[in-house]
């Protein structure tokens, strides 16, 4: 009876018709009974705010290439939900960004597929990596790359894409498939997956050699000592990184860290512990970029 | 929602029975309807965990089936679930709102061209310079002013009366007192000394009545348009400030040089593209030739070009850049002289090759271009090329200071100018009175 009675009540609450109003709000209501009954009707609550974990726009705002330099955003080693992820980034000088193409065998729209010729416009400094990077213009475009260890203004340089049966002696700077390349050349801007854009050996005065052929496939050295096998139509740049000292540079001073936007570490005396020492190991097994059928299908 | 909504009907109601009360929310609020609420708005008091950002959800894709037809609720003029959405006609309104215009695809406008058209406009910036423009335009590079241009002033007739001291004032005027502030800006002392100078040139009216016959102009829109090549290039532009003249100029170099340009090669820029730079458009009116001027206009010729380097604030060109730009506005306005006189179509010679002189400057160093169109025939690389004569970075003085240089307790450089050179002004006039006297 008694439950039958609550249910009929509840019930009763949720007619659309009349809102009944249990004590808390009918206190609510009350208070702001004076204002009489508000004219809007009944409606289903909305969230009005957007989630405001989630700040993470991007600063880009084109999606066409261009050569201009474009005002970043720091991030601060802050992730998306607005907590360090990474500790020690910040402040530091105010940055522009120049993108810079990783993709050199890009051809141009008139080209198709032919080896191409650029000359370096000028090549300066960039503040968001540690290579130095050169200005290119070839055809009517005009691009960012990672310039090599004696590159300088008026530079002719080549890009192919064609892998002869003779291999190819390279000039610095110039850049093609890494089957074309003799054994034993000193390559940076390293594609792993042909067409991908070079991700491994940008950075100054880095240097990848290539140690040998094996059909199809080509087996590298990294600058970690890592040994990588991949497809010989990835491109590669012949030479150095530029930049070559720059290891060898002195900070000098706590302000010349935080100008480059490098923050303190923590202070705390931590105990070291198994990851602090040197460490004597074997080269890690050699790592495979290339889809090899498996020797068990004859 | 449901924890809170529970927990005040708790604190509200004690004297619900806990289980029936929790089983009948249940009950009741999985409609998910406007249950307890209030007769205001109210929001949601949950907010959701911290996450990463959800990839931005493409919409669904709506595949059409020819000949089976979608049932949708725009009959029953409220959402079901399960038919699909109506897609309504797209609605065009039959009268013209400039405020609701919505431009058609570049494919469609009715003057869009498959093959594109490059463009050189008072903006550019040529990555080449003087030697992508000299490519451009067929041209001939000679370094100097012709020497018989420079003896034009040598005779003292066509000296001004005091013309260094004359000269030093209007440099003065520009630099220093030109302003209540303690220097005068760049796009200031450069503009009133171009002024300066062309007034003092003018004064010359009385001996030269030739100098009579000609008016300044600004603002005016260039347009030209030639093929090299197998490409269309257009000149097109707000220049500068330009003198025309009622009479043409006369021709610098005789008809024999001219014969022997045709035995030089020009220059390649490979593997730079001669396009380089230049801004591509596929919509442009083919054979757009305008001069800025109408055809009955008194003063049809043009004379010389005046450049400012600080006149456009938001385009800054390095030196060969201006140069560059010099030497294409004074072919665009030749080659439209050119085409006015002799049509349109390419001519390998022209009888009275037309000659256009321009001047450019910063404030403190000029560029003299002398340019001679002796050719429209510009589509080959090889015949007859048109000439340039080109002196650059000439200085006026060397420096014009407001507060004495002084390093270590010495003077350097002392207030005030220093370092006026009187032979540069002599070849401004020169440039002047070239066809005037």
């Amino acid at each position: 009876m008694m439950a039958l009675s609550c249910l009929t009540r509840a019930l009763r609450s949720l007619t659309l018709s009349q809102p009944a109003l249990f004590s808390s709000q009918a206190i609510t209501q009350t208070r702001l009974g004076t204002q009489g009954p508000k004219a809007v009707g009944q409606c289903r609550g909305f969230l009005t705010t957007t989630c405001l974990e989630q700040n993470r726009t991007s600063w880009k705002q084109t999606e066409k290439y261009t050569t201009r330099p474009m005002g970043m955003k720091k991030t601060g080693g802050r992730d998306q939900s607005g907590r360090i992820r990474t500790h020690g980034i910040g402040g530091g000088h105010k940055q522009k960004y120049r993108c810079i193409d990783f993709q050199r065998l890009r051809y141009e729209r008139n080209n198709n597929a032919q080896p191409f010729e650029e000359k370096v416009v000028e090549v300066r400094y960039d503040p968001c990596r540690s290579a130095d990077i050169a200005l290119v213009a070839g055809g009517s475009r005009k691009r960012w790359i990672i310039a090599t260890e004696n590159m300088q203004a008026g530079d002719i340089i080549k890009t192919s894409g064609v892998i002869g049966h003779m291999a190819v002696s390279a000039n610095e700077g110039d850049a093609y498939p890494l089957g074309a390349l003799p054994v034993g050349t000193l390559v940076n801007n390293l594609e792993i997956q042909p067409g991908k854009g070079s991700e491994y050996i940008r950075a100054a005065g880095t240097s990848g050699i290539l140690l040998r052929k094996v059909n199809g496939t080509v087996i590298l050295q990294l600058p970690s000592k890592q040994q990588v096998q991949v497809l010989e139509t990835c491109m590669v740049t012949v030479g150095r990184v530029s930049n070559i000292d720059h290891n060898k540079r002195i900070i000098g001073k706590a302000g010349r860290n935080r100008w480059l936007g490098i923050r303190p570490s923590s202070g705390l005396w931590q105990r070291k512990g198994g990851w602090a020492g040197r460490k004597i190991k074997p080269l890690p097994p050699m790592k495979v970029y290339v889809n090899l059928p498996s020797i068990s299908a004859q | 929602m449901f924890p809170e909504s529970v927990h005040c009907l708790k604190t509200a109601a004690p004297f619900f029975p806990q289980t029936v009360l929790l089983k009948d929310l249940r009950r009741l609020c999985t409609h998910g309807g406007a249950s307890h609420v209030q007769p205001s708005r109210h929001f949601a008091v949950s907010r959701p965990l911290a996450a990463k950002v959800p990839p931005p959800r493409k919409p669904r894709e709506r595949v059409e089936i020819p000949g089976l037809e979608m049932v949708t609720y725009g009959e029953r003029m409220h959402f079901v679930p399960g038919l699909s959405k109506p897609v309504n006609p797209q609605w065009e309104r039959d009268y013209k709102d400039p405020r609701y215009y919505k431009a058609p695809p570049a494919h469609e406008m009715p003057l869009f061209k498959e093959k594109p058209c490059f463009v050189y406009n008072q903006r550019t910036s040529a990555l080449e310079g003087v030697r992508q423009a000299l490519w451009l335009t067929k041209t001939k590079l000679i370094p100097g002013l012709p020497p018989q241009l420079l003896s034009l002033t040598e005779s003292p007739a066509n000296q001004i009366p005091d013309q260094d001291e004359r000269v030093q004032n209007a440099i003065k005027h520009a630099r220093f007192w030109d302003t209540t502030q303690e220097r005068p800006g760049k796009e200031k002392y450069s503009n009133t000394l171009l002024f300066n100078l062309l007034h003092l040139c003018a004064t010359l009216q009385s001996s030269h009545p030739g100098i009579g016959r000609r008016i300044l102009s600004e603002k005016y829109s260039l347009a030209a348009t030639w093929k090299r090549g197998e490409d269309l290039f257009q000149i097109r532009g707000q220049n500068g400030l330009l003198q025309n003249c009622m009479d043409p100029l006369p021709e610098v170099s005789g008809k024999q040089e001219v014969g022997h340009t045709a035995d030089q090669v020009l220059e390649t820029l490979y593997p730079v593209s001669p396009t380089i730079d230049l801004q591509q458009v596929h919509m442009y009116k083919e054979q757009l030739n305008c001069t800025g001027f109408r055809d009955d206009y008194p003063y049809p010729h043009a004379h010389t070009l005046y450049f400012l380097d600080g006149a456009d604030a938001t385009c800054k060109l390095r030196p060969e850049q201006f140069r560059a730009k010099m030497l294409m506005f004074a072919f665009g306005n030749a080659l439209v002289r050119a085409h006015k006189l002799y049509g349109s179509q390419p001519q390998r010679v022209l009888d009275r090759p037309i000659t256009v002189q321009a001047v450019g400057t910063n404030g403190r160093i000029f560029q003299f271009l002398v340019l001679q169109l002796n050719t429209t025939d510009l589509s080959g690389d090889d015949g007859i090329k048109n000439q340039v004569w080109l002196d650059e970075n000439v200085e006026l003085y060397d420096f014009a200071k407001v507060r004495p240089l002084i390093k270590k307790k010495q003077v350097k450089v002392p207030a005030g100018l220093a370092g006026y050179k009187p032979e540069v002004f002599s070849k401004f006039l020169a440039l002047y009175l070239h066809g005037a006297v």
